[in-house]
């Protein structure tokens, strides 16, 4: 049995193809953006190594600031917006119990089997001036409905609606699992002792909740931090740089700027953030409850 | 929520209140897809009004016709179906190879090898856009299909090793033993005795591997050139042109390259909220 176990070979041969697509499609182009990151680059033609510029420009680069408080933003907007209300209708849904609490876990899901192609441009279309249903809605409030929803002060409000509104299904599920894994027991204690349905939600589901929202809002920070898709089509960052994030900023300096180097460089940056940030939230987390292992969603 | 829990009905919390609830968020969330099925069956001159839905004059099918034949829909549903059922099956048979290698087999290493490869977890799949697109133009990989197979199974195998690690450690060793004595090979130990085992969670790094790749575009706008394997997103993403001015038409297309990964998840929801739900709770 130890032989068998411990054969070199069929060792080999059962992790090759893991570590292989590790290396070429994960590690290889972190060290070639390395390199790169070193580089006036511009994607085509001949370059110099230009040492540490990329990084003093970085440092001094107001859209990269820009792109970072938009990801504190949204992570807020999920944190404060989104979870608590997925948790407030987890805990509704479990209540109801029956036929309704399947219909409603399936409606609420579906945006997020949507391709963020057809998110983004129905949202583009929601917000249009002209026939946008956002714009209907408070006129059909009596409001004048007549709010340009991309201008500058506007726009990252209209991309973190969208945001919020296209993940709300994600949080809710995974909630709502959490909550069906509480022991019912509790709650028939909290019964017993005449405790009323807030109560019971505040004293006994939330602290059960625990580790389920700690790796929800370590899951949450981490996806503010890799937004890049839907901005990418809703607003490409703009107007100006108001709506920027990291990940579409690397992406533009690289193929709209021709600086691919700096954009190297901004990738290199924004890969040792994400891992920090993971890092530092799971050591947060951890000391509170050592099973809890958090990841990071692509 | 407020007024819940007077004296007298401790227990019943008033049932309306907790449907008004899930109905308005409800209506949050499916309205804006109502809207866009709404618009789609209207002509592009009914769409200025001041309504929040329009009731055709005359059903305009005739949006689909144009949407599915100039959106190029079965040609790019057929690549997704075909990279994303391939990266399935790969990430599935890398994963149990790699999990059982790292998790069974006993070499000094294999805990610093799995270390490294769920660290992909970590790494932000946008950063390798740049190197990556170097990398497949040198090999001339870009618009083939290794381009999209490669970094899609890539990325979608540390979550799928994490799975079957977790799953494995549940499997009792005994059976192995069983299996050695009668002098099976580690091969046939894995693919005959161990994977039958792991049915439930195949299914969710499956569902996983789906959700995470079926409506992936970014890297497949930057790999890519040609139609030749781009995926269903392009219906959408590359459908201007002459419609640019045609609304309904386009809300047409949006409403049909939507319509595959919906109606899939009405008809298998219970499997897919399982499988969400044991992935991000075990992940």
């Amino acid at each position: 049995m130890k032989k068998l176990y411990s054969n070199k070979w069929v060792i080999l041969s059962l992790v090759l193809p893991g570590l292989f697509l590790f290396i070429f499609a994960i590690l290889a182009p972190i060290c070639l953006s390395v390199y790169y990151g070193f580089t006036n680059y511009s994607g085509m033609g001949s370059y110099q190594f230009i040492g540490w510029e990329n990084y003093k420009n970085l440092f001094h680069d107001a859209a990269f600031g820009t792109s970072l408080r938009n990801s504190l933003l949204l992570a807020l907007g999920f944190i404060l917006i989104q979870h608590p209300l997925a948790i407030i209708v987890a805990a509704v849904l479990d209540k109801i119990g029956g036929k309704g609490e399947h219909f409603f876990r399936c409606v609420y899901f579906i945006p997020n089997v949507i391709s963020v192609a057809v998110i983004a441009y129905l949202w583009k279309f929601i917000y249009n001036p002209d026939f946008g249903l956002l714009n209907n809605i408070i006129k059909a409030f009596g409001g004048k409905g007549d709010i340009n929803w991309f201008s500058y002060d506007n726009a990252i409000w209209a991309v973190l609606i969208v945001l919020i509104w296209h993940g709300f299904g994600w949080g809710l599920l995974i909630y709502y699992t959490g909550i069906k894994n509480i022991d019912p027991v509790l709650y028939e204690a909290a019964a017993i002792d005449g405790a009323t349905q807030v109560q019971t939600f505040l004293k006994i589901t939330l602290p059960q909740m625990k580790p389920v929202i700690q790796v929800n809002v370590t899951m949450a920070v981490i996806s503010a931090l890799k937004q890049m898709e839907t901005v990418y089509l809703l607003t490409n960052g703009g107007p100006g740089n108001s709506t920027q994030f990291a990940a579409n900023y690397l992406y533009q300096q690289a193929f709209k700027a021709y600086k691919y180097g700096y954009g190297n460089a901004i990738g290199v940056v924004f890969i040792i953030i994400c891992l920090l940030v993971t890092v530092i939230l799971n050591k947060i987390f951890e000391d509170r409850d050592a099973k809890v292992k958090v990841k990071g969603v692509a | 929520m407020e007024q819940i829990g007077t004296k007298k009905k401790k227990k019943k919390m008033s049932r309306p209140v907790l449907y008004v609830i899930l109905i308005i968020v409800a209506i949050i969330q499916i309205f804006p897809l109502v809207w866009l099925l709404d618009f789609s069956l209207a002509s592009s001159s009914e769409m200025f009004t001041n309504g929040l839905l329009i009731l055709p004059k005359k059903i305009q099918w005739g949006n689909y016709v144009k949407a599915f034949v100039d959106g190029n829909f079965l040609w790019y549903l057929k690549n997704s179906i075909l990279i994303n059922g391939l990266a399935v099956l790969l990430v599935i048979i890398v994963s149990i190879m790699s999990a059982f290698a790292c998790r069974r087999m006993r070499w000094k290493l294999s805990t610093f090898v799995k270390t490294l490869l769920l660290m992909g977890l970590m790494i932000p799949i946008h950063a390798t856009l740049l190197p990556n697109y170097k990398i497949y133009s040198q090999l001339g990989m870009t618009d083939t299909i290794w381009a999209l197979l490669i970094p899609y199974v890539a990325f979608s195998l540390p979550q799928g090793l994490f799975l079957m690690t977790s799953f494995m450690e549940s499997i009792p060793v005994e059976l192995e033993e069983a299996a050695v004595m009668d002098g099976c090979g580690i091969y046939r130990i894995l693919f005959q005795i161990i994977t039958p085992m792991l049915k439930s969670s195949i299914a969710t790094v499956a569902i996983m591997t789906f959700l995470n790749n079926w409506n992936e575009f970014m890297m497949a706008s930057t790999y890519l050139s040609s139609d030749k394997w781009k995926t269903l997103p392009f219906s959408v993403l590359e459908f201007t042109g002459e419609y640019s001015s045609n609304y309904a038409v386009q809300f047409a297309v949006m409403a049909l390259t939507a319509a595959p990964a919906v109606i899939v998840y009405i008809l298998l929801n219970k499997h897919i909220t399982k499988g969400v739900a044991m992935g991000a709770v075990k992940g």
